[in-house]
């Protein structure tokens, strides 16, 4: 099957799964998936590129928070609110890219924990602009052609959100882009050696995905249609970090994996455990990465490998 | 553990058993993130007081059975564990966790026309910014707060105050909630400061406020531990003028960790010792938990006990009917001033009367008499 | 001026403190390449223990400081044992025993979280509360004990790499594994020996910081960002930088908040603004390391 075809079968069957789903089956789904879309942006940054970086999620609300704005507040037209939105979050990108091409390891890592911050800073002394620390509620996606997107058909938006994010991520990894990436990560001086302009592709892959966390934002907003500080916060960042970890860092599907295990796992732990599911998912965690260093995917490999 | 396996158990059985079922009250609450320390303790006020009602014969020929979810104050889960609670069947939602997480859930609770409680937060926008007929606040609110202490100190004729919080969103909300009524009363905000999580000291906020010589500081943080630092930076800088602090000062472990340093600051409470309804919930509390009661069990056991009269009042678990007994309800319970009763006035759904909280001053380490009550 | 004075000696203890986080990093960090996050949590079991050795059960306070420190050293000791040694056995990638005790950092908090309730706990000031005067500066007792005992730290972790025969031990390691290892250098040995000392570092500051702070189960993650800012600014080649790094991003915290002209909100993103744009002008921090 081509991947065309396959990428449409994916849209049917994760789509349509929406509409056999209860409303609170369908509130975790969509989430889920926003977050498996976000580790694949990750796991590029993090995984193929070897950047560690803090401020996904600060990009991921910058979206949202954008979006928001641009629409209830400006009242821009929606084409031209995106547009805006991914624009805002490119250039913020940037200013945080280029000076950082000097940087590596830690001192990335860093620098954008102080921005991820720095951001929720801002959120809370936005005033009226982003409504402080309560967020803005209060709004509701606009018609398109007369019509309103909710309940399942909307995730349905968050489907085709995911498989532009997969396509996209796919389609940088198997070229030269992603090759080069790769070398940048494994040995920077090497790639320089090769011809890579290596400070243009680090911008390059961190404005990217820090794009596309900022247009997965800009679709979250109207999931709860209420976006707040805490939502963005720091935490997350570590979650999403471990998700790519655990997962595999650098495989596709390793970041699937992580995402949907670890998004889940409080579901199921809480119910089960009560009071100590905090601790029991650390440790688990911590069970995770000492039994497969390497990631969960693995031991779909070696699952995969002794079967052939 | 046993009340967890039989919740599991009851929920379990939720969707098999038709006759006789219990009436599902849904509690989304906070064990392990920063709203812990007074989630915590109103949930077990809401368990204590559920299992008394079970106890007197339930509500309606029911029992009540709570179904606890933890959202560890993360926003987003919070309004996905607001649909699961409706999913199994819960007529009511009690949100004790941060206020965001309440807001958030209201966007689930609006479209399910499912009524949802807070009795505990007291971020003024959680009434204003969704207009959500199914959403009740009985928490007392951060202008309540600021206006009481206002009327008390309305003697000494203050005319420059300083107003320091700190940078958690509650404390965020009460703050401004302090400084809009504070200059609405015609007094002048000479300093205005926000000590963050995580600082090892607040000496250079207290050194700005010191400049700015005030007449009184209002204290509108909700951070315990901020708060010591607060008041220790005022000792070490050896100033004088008078304290008025918000709720956060009303819990009890300000006794142990702060001593020597509160002598003084008054403070508002909604808790009156002196009242009998307090006096009687505080013996029960002991004799059935072995437990020292707190104040904020009190918010829990009203909650549980006003979504109760509500069902009662309706006659029935339909949403609707539930609803409108609600907004008519009149309750008098353990918080709030002596003779307050939770009302929600016409088209309000904010149910602590302005009137119902009262000032209280530190003596020495201990929480001291009433020395005033309402607006007046 | 006069409050400048007067906050000096104020934040010079935070800049202690901050320091001594730094050092707990910097310990594990040099032999091993492995950026410990658990250390604010390490700060955070240090404050607990302080709690009930010292308010609980009352003991005198060098009693409680020495087993809290013993504590924390068999904790750092077992934590390198029990996430770290497994994964550098199997050879690993250097990332995941950072992710490992990032895991442990959440074991640690939910562990303390579940034991004890939510409020703060209070832990006693080494000398009481009280103020001394010194010439034109003044601070409490406390401040000063803290700066006493952190200069005493230092010195003392300065003189054991530059002057002993371990601490040139320790320094071959951090210079160059493998050779160290050919040497005959028991790798695991300094390994675990430097998480113990990097477990004391970090107990030491959060027993100290406790008293202001309080015992909560929040209090590591801030404490751990505060010391890894501090460890960038001052550099990690050198010991010193750990002390300096936390002295400036102390002094800037606070002198940003007295005296910078900006509503107060916006003053707790100055010294993220600050450690931004000093990580992009001069990343390798303020102290090179030696040649």
């Amino acid at each position: 099957m081509s991947a065309l075809v396959r990428g449409l079968v994916a849209i049917v069957v994760l789509a349509g799964a929406a509409f056999f789903m209860g409303d609170y089956h369908n509130d975790v789904y969509r989430k889920l998936l926003l977050w498996v879309t976000l580790a694949l942006g990750y796991n590029f940054l993090f995984g193929i590129c070897g950047q560690v970086a803090f401020s996904h999620f600060a990009f991921y609300g910058m979206g949202a928070y954008s979006i928001v704005i641009f629409l209830f507040e400006l009242h821009m037209p929606f084409p031209l609110a995106v547009l805006a939105g991914i624009a805002l979050c490119a250039l913020f990108a940037l200013a945080v890219a280029i000076p950082s091409t000097r940087l590596e390891g830690f001192y990335l890592a860093l620098v954008t924990l102080a921005l991820g911050q720095l951001f929720i800073v801002v959120l809370g002394e936005g005033g009226s602009v982003t409504g402080g620390t309560g967020g803005i509620a209060n709004y509701r996606l606009p018609e398109f052609f007369g019509m309103r997107i909710r309940g399942p058909w909307y995730t349905a938006v968050i489907v085709l959100l995911l498989v532009f994010t997969y396509a996209v991520v796919k389609r940088l990894d198997s070229s030269w882009f992603g090759r080069a990436c790769r070398a940048v990560r494994d040995n920077p001086e090497a790639a320089a050696a090769m011809g890579v302009d290596v400070a243009r592709t680090k911008v390059i892959a961190f404005t990217l995905t820090s794009a596309l966390a900022g247009v997965a934002g800009m679709v979250y907003a109207f999931v709860d249609n209420t976006v707040n500080p805490p939502i963005f916060g720091i935490e997350n960042a570590f979650l999403l970090l471990f998700m790519v970890i655990v997962g595999g860092a650098g495989r596709h599907a390793g970041a699937v994996v992580g995402a949907v295990l670890l998004f889940l796992l409080p579901f199921w732990l809480s119910p089960l455990v009560g009071h100590h599911h905090a601790l029991v998912f650390g440790v688990l965690m911590v069970t995770a990465i000492l039994f497969q260093p390497a990631g969960l995917i693995g031991l779909w490999d070696r699952f995969s490998r002794s079967r052939s | 553990m046993k009340r967890f396996i039989a919740v599991l158990g009851a929920v379990l059985l939720a969707g098999a058993v038709q006759a006789q079922e219990t009436i599902k009250i849904g509690v989304i609450t906070d064990r392990v993130g920063v709203s812990k320390p007074y989630a915590e303790p109103a949930t077990e006020g809401m368990m204590f007081g559920a299992n008394e009602i079970n106890k007197k014969g339930g509500v309606l020929g029911r029992k009540i059975e709570l179904l606890i979810e933890d959202d560890q104050s993360k926003p987003d889960v919070s309004a996905a564990l607001a649909r699961k609670l409706i999913d199994q069947g819960a007529v009511f939602i009690l949100s004790v966790s941060l206020s965001p997480a309440t807001q958030q859930q209201q966007t689930v609770t609006m479209e399910a026309k499912t009524p949802q409680m807070t009795p505990m937060n007291s971020a003024d926008y959680l009434t204003t910014q969704l207009n959500n007929p199914y959403f009740w606040q009985t928490g007392p609110l951060g202008s309540t707060q600021i206006q009481t202490l206002l009327a008390h100190a309305k003697a000494k004729n203050l005319k420059r105050v300083a107003l320091i919080t700190d940078n958690s969103d509650l404390g965020q909300a009460i703050g401004k909630a302090f400084k809009g009524s504070i200059e609405k009363a015609g007094i002048q905000v000479v300093a205005d400061e926000v000590v963050p999580l995580g600082a090892t000291t607040a000496t250079p906020q207290m050194q700005k406020i010191r400049g700015a010589t005030p007449d009184a500081m209002f204290v509108a943080g909700v951070v315990t531990a901020t708060n010591v630092l607060i008041f220790k930076s005022y000792r070490e800088l050896g100033l004088k003028f008078p304290i008025h602090a918000s709720y956060n000062l009303s819990v009890p472990i300000y006794e142990t960790a702060a001593k020597g340093l509160v002598d003084g600051i008054t403070f508002v409470d909604a808790y009156d010792p002196d009242k009998p309804e307090v006096k009687a919930f505080e013996a029960a509390y002991r004799k059935e938990t072995g437990k020292e009661p707190v104040n904020l069990n009190g918010y829990g056991y009203d909650g549980i006990h006003l979504v109760a009269e509500a069902i009662k009042k309706a006659g029935s678990t339909d949403k609707e009917k539930v609803r409108a007994a609600m907004q008519s309800l009149t309750y008098a319970g353990v918080m709030g001033a002596k003779g307050m009763k939770y009302t929600f006035p016409e088209g309000k759904r904010t149910g602590f009367d302005p009137n119902g909280m009262v000032v209280r001053v530190y003596q020495g380490d201990k929480q001291g008499r009433v020395v005033h009550v309402g607006l007046k | 001026m006069q409050d400048f004075l007067e906050l000096a000696v104020g934040a010079a203890a935070s800049g202690c403190i901050y320091g001594l986080i730094a050092l707990a990093y910097l310990l594990v960090l040099r032999p091993t390449g492995i950026i410990n996050f658990a250390v604010g949590e390490w700060a955070m079991l240090a404050a607990f223990g302080g709690f009930l050795t010292l308010t609980r059960y009352e003991w005198p306070y060098p009693v409680g400081m020495a087993v809290v420190l013993l504590f924390l050293f068999v904790v750092g000791w077992a934590t390198e044992r029990v996430a770290v040694r497994p994964l550098v056995e199997k050879g690993a990638p250097i990332l995941a025993p950072i992710l490992a005790l990032l895991g442990m950092l959440v074991v640690f908090r939910e562990s303390i979280s579940v034991s004890f309730p939510p409020d703060p706990m209070p832990v006693p000031y080494a000398f009481g509360i009280g103020r001394l005067e010194w010439g034109l500066l003044g601070g409490t007792y406390q401040s000063f004990f803290i700066i006493a005992v952190t200069l005493a730290v230092f010195i003392g972790v300065w003189y054991f790499f530059e002057r002993t025969v371990a601490g040139k031990v320790f320094q071959a390691v951090a210079i160059h594994r493998r050779a160290a290892a050919l040497m005959g250098i028991n790798l695991s040995r300094v390994t675990a020996l430097s998480f113990g000392a990097g477990g004391v570092a970090a107990g030491l500051g959060g027993l100290l910081v406790a008293p202001n702070v309080s015992a909560h189960y929040l209090m590591g993650v801030p404490l751990a960002i505060q010391g890894f800012s501090a460890l960038v600014i001052g550099g990690v080649g050198r010991v010193e930088g750990a002390l300096l790094g936390g002295m400036v991003l102390a002094f800037a915290e606070q002198l940003t908040v007295r005296y910078a002209p900006i509503p107060s909100g916006y003053a707790q993103g100055v010294p993220l603004l600050f450690l931004m744009i000093f990580l992009l002008v001069r990343p390798s921090g303020l102290l090179k390391a030696k040649a």
